[in-house]
């Protein structure tokens, strides 16, 4: 009977996640079409991958709100760097890192400038989407169509083995991250600077050094998405992700990790995300009037939320 | 104290290096100026528009003035007041919103400057002309083409724009007038908020919904390139109308990727406002409305 | 005679994993003073938080007045006119006496106004009764820490409480407090009122109680009048065992220094000169805010020093941060594990080797668990932290396994020289013995251990030599066999400076 019910309460946000499905596929029997469900994965890769860096980012008591333009900032890089006729691979990376970039610098603001992290992100999400539109002069910048857009539009657009490429990128990031929040040193650090991070510091670890690589994490994953988003429209957008912060602390929350820091994991959040990514496909599907597709979303964040807190108490 | 006086040191300094990196055109001594409020300069419709005004105020030899409300009507009231202050013979305006913008056109009134509107309409206030497109007669064009091109009948998509704009509106009142008066069915109505990337992934879900698709109208062309997209990664063949006639559009149409779009001219309605402009600063009198003309695009 | 105007019969608490309580008995008799007793973790909180109905119970009964109760929150045990002082008292600093004595409950006139008059003519009977001389429009802040605990009784009083419960009370007062608070506590039992008093000052259970309950383990011991009592009874009642001598001070190797510090200075340190020697435990004393935590931080790299030279076997060194000290062999425990010594919500094997992880990394970056697990098992046996498994987390335990678990994550990095910040802060007297036993055997195995307290008698029981500070300076040094407590204060409050 104990067993039983611990046993439910760790997998709850799996069997939530699972009874919400059912609800929708008995509403709508094409919710469970292959099709759909290849589509639902690939539409969450998205958020789910700004969500895992996230989830460093809010274990560590912090949150990152500059990822949505950090986001649109390198896909426009990545844009211009392949209509320029640069090898894929190497702007794939040089958009990574511009993202890791980006996230270091909130990293040394917040923990050798001993800002808020609230506040030193807010002022990177406008410093940085100023820039998007300062860069790409306000209009999409296309990726044209020589060979290394074709093979940029792969990421985003190309399958393998009948599975979409963002989908492959998704599962990459949450295993790794898995791996190392579980099973390395920067992990650990990572939960208990959120548990405790006087006591992390006087334990011997760099503390700044933790808050600066987890910002450089989430900055880095903010710019894969925005590769994944520029390659499927093979087109850059300056006002890309905006909003999308607000999304990924949604499904971190939603997955089950504090927003005080210390407590949860990145498999929560790829549930939350999935929870987020269906209920926008099954808005769609069912064809529910835009008005009220807010007023659900908004609906089953707040239960979600709410019956987390109740089963945690 | 140090510290204040020390903080307000450094905003006026990097207020200074910004100077340099404002627009190019100086406020030259003696020419007349004109302001021109866009309500925001993060969407290509409104930076063409502001392009148009820029290149006529060039030819007729006078300053203008651009300012960027960002889409906030508080912002757009300050970009008024700013322009007030700054003397501006004539203010143009391309309202965030037409219930908002009446204060900002108020505050222009009682100084006495002119204000002439920008694609969107004032609701409030004493508007000199109104320059703008007919999103109505726009959407109308959309979905008689549309109806055209299907022969009478089919199942039609329509991407909305972001809810409660009056873009979004008119261009969808136009086009259910012509699918009313015709035997289109409008299978799915969904909003993607004039987002490319939400138009990709709403038109995905819906093509997982929707067996039978047609045609798809949006109500701007960043949303029927996402949907485009879509459609191609689904290797069905649907005809894709679009609104604003933007760069990419237009060669999606050129190159037979979409159907059509229906061309806004932005240039023109930036262009055509300076030049009343200038109509007024001369005494010369001007049209209470003036229509720009709408054109579709299908080649 | 005496009549139990509250009995708990039989009450069981269950957490997930650990049963806090197991068939517990405890009355209150009506105008009574009880004492409750235990070791930290016996269990004593946790009956009062059922008891006032912060906890529901899992098994067991609570009569109250004859009348069976079950108290959801505190709101219904208010009603039933029990109040309780938490040791971290539960006063608005910001607010004056007044309005915190009827916070919540302000008098108020029909316009639902707050009645000022009324409630400041109601405040001022309290305070009267209570002896305390102080104007009503005073901020709590601004009391003495004696004062804000008679406006916590005050508070009761309003209530009109027939049972207050007093967790600690006298653990920040003065003598003097102490004294004007046991003549309130005896005022209030001659009007009938029960109270119960939690403390570890034995000696106060003598002066004030009636009755006292033990506990240990979560399990009821015994009740008894404490005047068939004795404290040596008592102390072995709480701990199960009888308590043998409790400084065994061993003697240590000496001759070889291992730590030299000269006109080390700073913010908090004025020219501070010392050495340490291998085998050697050196207690730092003092009083509070005489700059022994800053020094001990100092050393490991915590706060920077501006002048002066740390010497480590003769090698002169630059410590920037703690990460460079626990390199060079120091390592500190601190004073306030639950607020910088430890991390709370991690588990006893995370907290243990957070500091040592280096040793524990296998290829691919991957933290050696298997290892990990060993390492934490072999250090809970070797030091009985008494904990379910290594699984356990760290909030769950007592203080003094808690106490272990932080030196515990000090030895992991295997240091030279130990310093230990008031180890024995909130642990209880078995746990104390325990963990002066680990310290003798640190010492036995070679290390230098730096001891800051502010218990003098442990202090002197266990140090080989004893420096003493006083505003940044160190003002005294004694030979261990040869220092006093009156010695040592003197130089404490700074009218004397020794130094060997």
């Amino acid at each position: 009977m104990t067993l039983n019910k611990e046993t439910l309460m760790k997998y709850k946000s799996v069997i939530g996640l699972i009874v919400f499905s059912a609800i929708i596929a008995i509403i709508n029997p094409r919710f469970l079409y292959t099709s759909n469900i290849l589509n639902v994965l690939r539409q969450t890769s998205i958020n789910s991958i700004i969500a895992a860096g996230m989830t460093f980012v809010i274990l560590t008591g912090g949150i990152d709100l500059s990822v949505g333009s950090t986001l649109a900032l390198s896909g426009a890089i990545a844009a211009s760097l392949i209509a320029l006729g640069m090898n894929a691979f190497l702007v794939i990376i040089i958009a990574i890192l511009a993202g890791a970039l980006i996230g270091a610098f909130n990293g040394v603001v917040i923990s050798k400038g001993k800002v808020q992290p609230f506040i030193a992100t807010l002022a990177a999400m406008t410093l940085v989407r100023g820039y998007t539109l300062v860069y790409t002069d306000g209009k999409p910048i296309s990726t044209g169509y020589e060979q290394n857009a074709e093979i940029f539009s792969k990421i985003g657009a190309g399958y393998f083995l009948g599975i979409p490429i963002p989908i492959y990128i998704m599962a990459a990031v949450f295993i790794i991250a898995y791996y190392i929040l579980k099973h390395t040193r920067l992990g650990r650090y990572v939960y208990a600077l959120g548990g405790n991070e006087d006591a992390t510091k006087l334990s011997g670890i760099n503390t700044d050094k933790i808050k600066i690589y987890v910002y450089a994490i989430s900055g880095a994953l903010a710019a894969l998405s925005g590769l994944i988003i520029t390659s499927r429209l093979s087109s850059a957008q300056p006002q890309a992700g905006s909003g999308y912060e607000l999304d990924a602390i949604a499904a971190v929350v939603l997955g089950g990790t504090s927003l005080a820091g210390g407590v949860g994991s990145v498999l929560g959040t790829i549930i939350g995300a999935l929870i987020i990514g269906i209920l926008n496909n099954a808005l769609n599907l069912m064809d529910v009037s835009s008005y009220y597709q807010l007023l659900a979303k908004g609906l089953v964040i707040l239960i979600a939320v709410l019956l987390d807190r109740k089963e945690n108490e | 104290m140090k510290k204040t006086v020390a903080l307000l040191l450094v905003l006026i300094l990097t207020m200074g290096a910004f100077i340099g990196c404002s627009a190019p055109e100086g406020e030259e001594e003696g020419k007349e100026k004109i302001g021109l409020v866009v309500s925001t300069l993060n969407n290509p419709f409104f930076v063409s528009l502001k392009e148009g005004a820029q290149a006529k105020a060039e030819e007729l030899g006078y300053d203008l003035i651009v300012l960027d409300s960002q889409d906030d009507p508080s912002k757009e009231l300050s970009n008024v007041e700013d322009l007030i202050v700054k003397g501006v013979s004539v203010i143009l305006i391309n309202p965030t919103d037409s219930a908002a913008v009446g204060n900002a056109v108020k505050a222009a009134n009682r100084e006495d400057i002119p204000v002439i509107t920008l694609d969107r309409g004032a609701e409030a206030g004493e508007v000199t002309a109104h320059i703008a497109s007919d999103n109505v007669a726009g959407g109308k064009m959309a979905g008689e083409y549309i109806v055209e091109q299907l022969e009478g009948s089919g199942k039609v998509v329509e991407l909305e724009g972001l809810a409660g704009t009056s873009a979004a509106r008119d261009r969808g009142k136009g086009f259910n007038e012509a699918a009313d008066n015709s035997d289109l069915e409008v299978v799915a109505r969904q909003a993607a908020d004039f987002n490319r990337t939400k138009g990709l992934t709403v038109m995905e879900n819906v093509l997982q919904a929707q067996p039978e698709i047609d045609a798809v109208f949006a109500h701007n062309d960043e949303m029927a390139l996402g949907a485009l997209e879509a459609v191609k990664a689904s290797k069905r063949d649907i005809l894709i109308v679009g609104f604003d006639a933007t760069d990419d559009a237009k060669k999606a149409v050129a190159d037979g990727e979409m159907a059509a779009t229906v061309a806004q001219q932005p240039k023109k309605i930036g262009s055509l406002g300076v030049e009343n402009a200038v109509k007024v600063i001369k005494g010369e009198s001007v049209e209470k409305s003036i229509p720009v003309d709408l054109k579709l695009i299908t080649e | 005679m005496d009549k139990p105007i509250l009995e708990m019969k039989g009450i069981t608490k269950e957490f997930p994993g650990v049963k806090a309580l197991d068939n517990v008995n405890f009355r209150v008799i009506e105008g009574k003073v009880m004492a409750l007793l235990g070791e930290n973790g016996a269990g004593k909180s946790t009956l009062m938080k059922i008891l006032t109905g912060v906890y529901t119970k899992t098994k067991g009964e609570i009569y109250f007045e004859g009348e069976s109760v079950e108290f959801k929150d505190t709101k219904e045990s208010q009603d039933k006119k029990i109040a309780i002082i938490h040791q971290e008292l539960n006063l608005i600093k910001e607010l004056t006496i007044a309005e915190n004595i009827f916070l919540g409950r302000e008098p108020v006139n029909s316009l639902r106004k707050i009645d000022k008059g009324r409630l400041y003519k109601e405040s001022e009977k309290l305070l009267k009764k209570l002896g305390v001389d102080e104007k009503l429009d005073t901020l709590v802040k601004d009391l003495s820490i004696g004062k804000q605990q008679m406006v916590e009784i005050a508070k009761a009083l309003s209530l009109d409480a027939k049972v207050i419960i007093m967790d600690e009370p006298t653990d920040a007062l003065t003598d003097k407090e102490t004294e004007s608070l046991f003549k309130v506590i005896k005022e209030l039992r001659k009007e009938g009122r029960s109270i119960v008093y939690i403390s570890h000052r034995l000696k106060e259970i003598f002066e004030i109680c009636d009755y006292a309950t033990v506990l240990r383990d979560g399990q009821f011991i015994k009740e008894e009048r404490v005047k068939n009592l004795t404290e040596e009874k008592i102390v072995e009642l709480m701990v199960g065992r009888k308590l043998t001598e409790q400084f065994p001070r061993i003697k240590g190797q000496t001759g070889e220094i291992s730590l030299e510090v000269k006109n080390l200075e700073n913010e908090y340190l004025n020219n501070i000169n010392f050495k340490l020697n291998k085998g050697e435990i050196l207690g730092v004393s003092g009083l509070m805010g005489a700059g022994r935590t800053e020094l001990a931080k100092t050393l490991y790299g915590a706060i920077k020093k501006d002048n002066g030279d740390i010497y480590l076997e003769g090698d002169k060194v630059d410590i920037k941060s703690p990460k460079e000290a626990i390199l060079k062999g120091i390592s500190y425990v601190s004073e306030d594990r639950k607020r910088d010594g430890l991390i709370l919500g991690m588990s006893v094997e995370e907290n243990m080797s957070i500091s040592a992880l280096k040793n524990f990394t296998k290829s691919l970056l991957k933290i050696d668990t298997k290892k990990e697990a060993n390492v934490s098992n072999k250090y809970v046996d070797d030091m009985s932290i008494r904990t379910p498994s290594i699984k356990q987390l760290v909030k769950n335990l007592s203080g003094g396994n808690q106490q272990k678990v932080s030196i515990a994550k000090s030895l992991m990095t295997e240091p030279k020289i130990l310093i230990l910040d008031e180890p024995t802060r909130g642990v209880d007297v078995g746990a104390k013995k325990e963990i002066y036993d680990l310290i003798n055997r640190f010492k036995k195995e070679g290390m230098s251990i730096i001891m800051i307290s502010s218990e003098i008698p442990e202090i002197i029981g266990m140090s080989d030599r004893v420096l003493v500070m006083h505003e940044g300076k160190i003002t005294g040094e004694f030979l261990g066999e040869k220092v006093t407590q009156e010695k040592i204060m003197r130089c404490a409050v700074g009218i004397e400076e020794v130094r060997l």
